[in-house]
């Protein structure tokens, strides 16, 4: 009994001494926690059902069995869907467009929220505006298809991150950041005769890395999941990225799919269960993976001690 | 790239005219087009584009793709439309005037296309290219690509005239509880009664669909069209639509019927069904081996039973058949290559090569047993599954036999595509709309008056819409467009009926 008690409390230098836990704080401390645990093993449930079911035989999964554990467990349908050369093919692209699209787009963010944060450019609140338009307003989905024809990037892969280069939401969090960096940091650079761009890649990038693990990964989400773009915009199946190729397997399982195509040949060909669960789980980690490595990055204070007022 | 285009295309139309003359190959010489497309016939031949409708294969992996060019010498270059707003994409593509030169529509799209005057009449180029085409496609196809008295597709027929869903049961439960197959309304009535007061399972299960043709039929109900004395109704104003939903309705009252039905899709009731929560389901041919497979395994007694289609009191019965032209391969106005798109839709059409096309080779694909084409598997399902994609156009005399090899997949979606088209042989009838050409109003209604129609009559059938309220129903389906589609259906009709 007594074992658990000091367990359940929290270390002493956490709380004034003297005030002891009653049985009421820690029931509801274990209901509380009983509570979140159990909303968070919610959301990893429909992984591990995924799980369960590619991992299953397509029997089971079809008559409806498989919920928690694998029934008849197998791995072939990872070896078949790892050897299918669409799903290669698009694990490619996908990779390729959140790379590049991921960099450029940050470095593009970067380099127009720098200026738009010094409250001596001028214009700076027209320029803003202007921006501020795009997020509002948008030329339209036909109009934007005409204008991609005749920049030449239909079917091509740019065209999955080109147009995306510049959130505008993103730009304006870049931009406060920059804006709650004390100005004196910058002063001092220059006086030690730093030039305007040795005060933005010395000083301000560093300090910046915060907000960059932010925003990256805002992008890089984006251009992982992303399949309008390439709906749109794509017809070569060699360009076709993985969330186009998971929507495409899906939907072509689909009842009203089957229903309007009419297609017996689709209907044939159908894709089993299990394959459609190991896909969605294949496309699923690659993105989920990125979120420990940029953990590091979420590092507060370190702005701590480099001014002193 | 837009000069290398413009030198390709003058090179073709050279080429074309140095074809009708005779002969010579003037063109070649100056020509960059791809050599190995010259390998089958005389002159070089443009590398053609064709857009094709969603699936998923990649075509410059696909046999039957090299199979083509091999053949025709053509080098093709396949684009596909997206799974999802396939119909805007197209659109897009078409305000855009992209250069392609042969598509495959599906009868909407080819309907908006006709009207917006996008695609090419075919009539001159059939005559002077069309050898193959003129004995492959039967009459009454090309009835369906007509407008205004000129055929502006080439149409493909479906795989022959088929029943895709017959009513299956669990022999053994009927078995266990001294049933027998049922044959009639009433037999059906009395097991689903028996089911769900001895085994208290779910009698019928289904997904979705509200019409059951096999329970229909008992009411003379069958095709969406019917000719009504020399009129055509649709069959929402037959008043036996009236009867076969009370009758529904009745079985959903007294449980006989999934209560979910309204909200399963397919793979839930084969779930349902094959873990022993359901015993009766109206199965498509194509799920017989996953229902089958999956059931065996929880029950390795059990076995499916397909019900012959019920016969009405007079021993009669109807079972629609699904047939007709199910894609039109058109030429928009706008294709580079309009003589060579239809030679090659031509040639793919010669004996040989469309058998090929079909179903590949003998001995490497498939096989003949009986007198029946079988897929040798794996390599068929691996290089010829797509196929049918490739196919522009099909043999009418031959096709089906070639198709069927598809069906033979599977010991238990042979059986039950065997057994279904068995049973339904002697009350088949096809919608009397079948090789109707494009309706305008037909094309624009019937989508949206279908989803109206399948709502409101699960709403009749789960008694949430009360039967006496029908009339209205049927007021509203002629208000939204109903009265324009049988007025348009109806002057078609009688101007071709023969």
């Amino acid at each position: 009994m007594a074992q658990t008690e000091s367990v359940t409390r929290p270390p002493a230098s956490a709380r004034p001494s003297g005030i002891r836990t009653s049985l009421g704080e820690k029931i509801f401390s274990f209901l509380n926690y009983t509570l979140f645990v159990f909303l968070a093993l919610i959301t990893i449930f429909p992984f591990l059902n995924l799980l369960a079911k590619s991992m299953s035989g397509e029997a089971a999964v079809v008559s409806g069995k498989v919920t928690l554990y694998p029934i008849d467990f197998q791995l072939g349908t990872y070896l078949y869907v790892m050897k299918d050369d669409m799903f290669l093919n698009s694990l490619k692209v996908s990779v390729m467009v959140t790379v590049i699209g991921t960099a450029l787009a940050l470095f593009m963010t970067a380099l127009a929220a720098y200026p738009l944060s010094k409250p001596r450019l001028r214009g700076r609140k027209g320029f803003i505006l202007m921006y501020i338009f795009t997020m509002l307003f948008s030329g339209g989905l036909v109009p934007t298809y005409l204008l991609m024809q005749n920049l030449h990037l239909v079917n091509k892969m740019p065209v999955l991150f080109l147009p995306a280069m510049i959130s505008v939401f993103n730009m304006l969090i870049i931009k406060n950041y920059f804006e709650s960096l004390p100005d004196s940091l910058e002063e001092s650079a220059k006086l030690d005769g730093a030039s305007n761009l040795a005060i933005l890649f010395r000083i301000t990038v560093p300090l910046s890395m915060p907000v960059f693990a932010t925003i990256a990964l805002f992008y890089a989400v984006h251009f992982w999941n992303d399949f309008f773009t390439s709906m749109i915009y794509i017809n070569d199946p060699k360009l076709k990225p993985m969330q186009l190729y998971l929507k495409e397997l899906l939907v072509s399982s689909s009842d009203s799919f089957l229903q309007e195509n009419k297609n017996p040949d689709s209907a044939l060909n159908a894709t089993p269960q299990s394959i459609q669960a190991a896909s969605i789980l294949l496309a699923t980690i690659p993105i989920v993976v990125v979120y420990p490595f940029l953990q590091k990055y979420f590092v507060k204070g370190v702005l701590v001690g480099s001014v002193k007022e | 790239m837009k000069k290398t285009v413009t030198v390709l295309s003058i090179a073709a139309l050279a080429a074309t005219a140095a074809g009708c003359g005779g002969g010579s190959d003037a063109g070649s010489s100056s020509s960059p087009a791809p050599s190995s497309a010259t390998a089958a016939t005389s002159g070089p031949k443009p590398e053609l584009r064709q857009l094709n409708q969603f699936d998923r294969y990649d075509a410059t992996k696909e046999a039957p793709a090299k199979w083509i060019t091999e053949r025709t010498g053509y080098t093709v270059k396949y684009d596909l439309l997206p799974a999802e707003n396939a119909d805007e994409k197209l659109n897009l593509l078409m305000a855009n005037k992209e250069p392609y030169d042969l598509m495959k529509l599906n009868k909407n799209q080819f309907s908006k296309l006709v009207s917006s005057g996008a695609l090419e009449p075919l009539d001159d180029l059939i005559a002077k290219y069309g050898k193959n085409l003129k004995q492959a496609i039967a009459p009454e196809s090309w009835e369906a690509v007509k407008v205004n008295g000129k055929i502006y597709a080439i149409p493909e027929a479906s795989s022959g005239n088929l029943v895709n869903f017959e009513l299956a049961v669990r022999q053994d439960i009927l078995d266990e509880l001294g049933l027998k197959v049922p044959t009639t309304r009433d037999e059906l009535y009395t097991v689903l009664k028996t089911i769900k007061e001895k085994k208290g399972i779910i009698p019928l299960t289904g997904g979705k669909d509200p019409f059951i043709g096999d329970i229909a039929s008992t009411f003379g109900l069958s095709t969406q069209w019917e000719d009504n004395g020399g009129t055509l109704r649709n069959y929402v104003e037959n008043p036996a639509m009236k009867e076969y939903l009370t009758f529904m309705n009745k079985l959903y009252k007294e449980g006989l019927m999934d209560p979910e039905w309204g909200i399963n899709t397919g793979a839930k009731a084969i779930e349902k069904l094959s873990s022993g929560k359901a015993a009766m389901y109206r199965v498509a041919y194509y799920d017989g081996g996953n229902l089958n497979n999956a059931l065996l395994k929880n029950f390795p007694n059990a076995k499916m039973t397909l019900i012959p289609f019920l016969k009405d009191a007079n021993g009669k019965n109807k079972v629609v058949a699904t047939t007709g032209v199910s894609w039109f391969i058109s030429i928009p106005k706008f294709a580079p290559h309009k003589d060579d798109a239809l030679k090659l839709i031509d040639a793919k059409l010669e004996k040989d090569t469309f058998k090929g096309l079909a179903i590949g080779q003998e001995g490497v694909h498939h096989e003949v047993k009986d007198g029946k084409y079988y897929p040798i598997q794996p390599k068929f399902a691996d290089e010829w599954a797509n196929a049918s994609a490739f196919v522009t156009g099909v043999d009418q005399n031959v096709y089906p036999t070639y198709w069927q090899a598809r069906v033979r997949k599977d010991p238990y979606v042979q059986s039950y595509f065997e057994t279904i088209q068995e049973n339904a042989k002697p009350a088949l009838v096809i919608d009397p709309l079948t090789f109707a050409p494009p309706l305008d109003n037909i094309s624009k209604n019937s989508q949206k008056l279908a989803k109206l129609v399948e709502d409101s009559f699960l709403k009749f059938i789960s008694g949430s819409e009360p039967m006496s309220n029908y009339d209205a129903f049927v007021a509203n389906w002629k208000a939204q467009g109903g009265d324009e589609m049988t007025k348009e259906a109806n002057d078609w009709y009688k101007a071709n009926k023969k």
